[in-house]
């Protein structure tokens, strides 16, 4: 395992955060047929009307994704590059200062939209395409190392089992920093993730949101990507439509851990979350302060 | 001398612990023990739990399941590195009450069928009054949401599976096509060509007491009584 190393700052783009900023990464996902509100923003014109409003709401980070997580029609690099590679570059003419993010695991799609003005690889499968990073590197991106346990891109996990889940995650995820340091990649642009629900049942998901401290204490920057999943949904026994509010517990479990970027689908609740345990744990001022001052 | 064989798949959420403040599938369960008090009524002075494993080998009879690979906030304490199709299966056994010997024989998911074989015939030549467990599931691409999502050829093949042990027909059962169930993520693979040699010759009558999918793999719990020798 990896020596822990100081939270230093984080580089995003041409921004850099301090350890205690707490970044909220926004989905926009151009797929007919994602988990959540499937085909929402699969038309361009309702996806960038997606990006103005998470925008207006407070998202530090724009995430593009063109495939779904879970197993259904192939789309291959060609078709996710149309799908998601135009979008970047309007994004990106749009909003030149916004951080865009690119959810992808492929080095071919990596290098169209790095070139379309993307600032970070958010790898979800966990290394699957070791190239993804060579890529990071060549553009100056940031990355996202996520553990997957044994999971093939786009399948879903059967019987998993770990002897210590959270070993596993820092094996994995601290393995891929590693290599992605070799490869070249700015060690303030890496950043890992867990990934719940990705090679895990719920009680692991629970496992690692219960133990992320262990994860924070790296010191690399940790990514949380709780929004609405199955962990959610089985915990609280609710369907996709109803897990907010289980969301958002456990971001707020995640940002007292310490965790740094919330990828959301609801960006204005996240934040407030965020705000509120930034404020309990003494790292922003509350907004406005009256009651018994006056 | 095989006195009877029950079929059980081995799903992680058959330990009632793993599934949280919902049964899920009580049905599922006491299918799975009704089969093997079927076993202990045929007076077994020994019950072979049969398992798919990543490696072929012999577990030490005293091994527990560790619920803690599945669920960190649950377990703890079991064996470490117990095949899980085997640890169910020890679970069945504890929760039915059975106090006699056991014997845990893991079969390998590669393992060919000529070492499934090989499994089969020794369990077929013990001297002792033996009762098979085996742990075995049908396909997990059986529906859209299934593990390894809708596979249209899952239908059939299970079928032709569940056909052959309702009918007892052994030699059919050996036939299973290895690379298909492989395809498919039909697990049970290796168990049933144990089954199958070790009651080769036999047509057992059969009693199927679950046969579902409802988390888009399939599950069958079945009792298989051998002739009398």
């Amino acid at each position: 395992m990896s020596q822990p190393r100081p939270p230093g700052e984080l580089r995003l783009g041409r921004h850099s955060f301090a350890p205690h900023q707490l970044l909220v990464m926004a989905i926009v996902n151009r797929t007919p047929d994602s988990f959540y509100r499937p085909g929402i923003t699969w038309d361009e014109g309702a996806a960038m009307e997606r990006v103005h409003e998470v925008v207006a709401e407070g998202a530090d980070i724009i995430d593009i994704g063109g495939v779904p997580a879970a197993p259904g029609a192939e789309v291959d690099a060609g078709e996710e590059i149309r799908r998601t590679a135009g979008f970047v570059a309007a994004v990106r003419a749009a909003y030149p200062d916004i951080v865009i993010s690119s959810d992808t695991w492929r080095h071919e799609v990596g290098r169209e939209v790095c070139a379309a003005g993307a600032d970070l690889l958010n790898d979800s499968w966990g290394g699957h395409d070791a190239k993804l990073a060579e890529v990071a590197a060549e553009f100056g991106a940031a990355l996202v190392c996520a553990h997957v346990g044994h999971q093939r891109p786009r399948t879903r996990p059967f019987r998993v089992s770990y002897p210590d889940v959270l070993a596993d995650v820092l094996d994995q995820t601290l393995a891929q920093a590693r290599r992605a340091v070799a490869a070249g990649v700015d060690p303030a642009r890496i950043v890992i993730d867990p990934a719940h629900d990705f090679g895990k049942n719920t009680w692991h998901s629970l496992e690692i949101t219960r133990r992320l401290d262990e994860m924070t204490a790296t010191g690399w920057p940790v990514l949380v990507s709780l929004s609405n999943k199955d962990f959610v949904g089985e915990t609280l026994n609710v369907p996709p439509d109803e897990r907010v509010t289980g969301t958002l517990a456990a971001t707020a479990i995640s940002a007292w851990h310490g965790a740094r970027i919330y990828r959301v689908h609801q960006v204005r609740q996240t934040r407030q979350v965020l705000n509120m345990v930034s404020a309990i744990r003494g790292d922003i001022p509350p907004a406005r302060t009256v009651r018994g001052l006056a | 001398m095989i006195t009877a064989a029950a079929l059980c798949p081995a799903p992680p959420l058959l330990a009632r612990e793993l599934t949280g403040g919902d049964p899920v599938l009580p049905e599922l369960r006491e299918a799975c023990l009704a089969a093997v008090r079927a076993l202990q009524r045929t007076r077994p002075e020994v019950i072979a739990i049969v398992g798919p494993a990543e490696q072929t080998g012999v577990w030490d009879s005293s091994s527990r399941l560790d619920l803690g690979i599945y669920a960190p906030a649950v377990g703890g304490g079991g064996t470490a590195g117990l095949p899980p199709s085997l640890g169910l299966g020890v679970m069945l056994l504890d929760q039915a009450g059975y106090n006699g010997r056991r014997l845990l024989q893991a079969a390998g998911d590669e393992e060919p069928a000529s070492g499934c074989d090989g499994i089969g015939a020794e369990l077929a030549r013990l001297p002792e009054r033996t009762a098979l467990l085996v742990m075995a599931d049908g396909s997990a691409r059986r529906s859209r949401r299934a593990p390894g999502a809708l596979d249209e050829r899952s239908a059939g093949f299970d079928a032709g599976v569940e056909q052959a042990i309702r009918s007892g027909d052994m030699a059919a059962l050996s036939k299973t096509d290895q690379v298909l169930a492989r395809e498919l993520m039909a697990t049970g693979w290796p168990s049933w060509q144990v089954l199958a040699r070790a009651l080769r010759g036999t047509r057992p009558p059969c009693e199927v007491l679950y046969t579902g999918d409802p988390f888009g793999v399939a599950y069958l719990v079945a009792v298989l009584l051998a002739a009398p020798a």
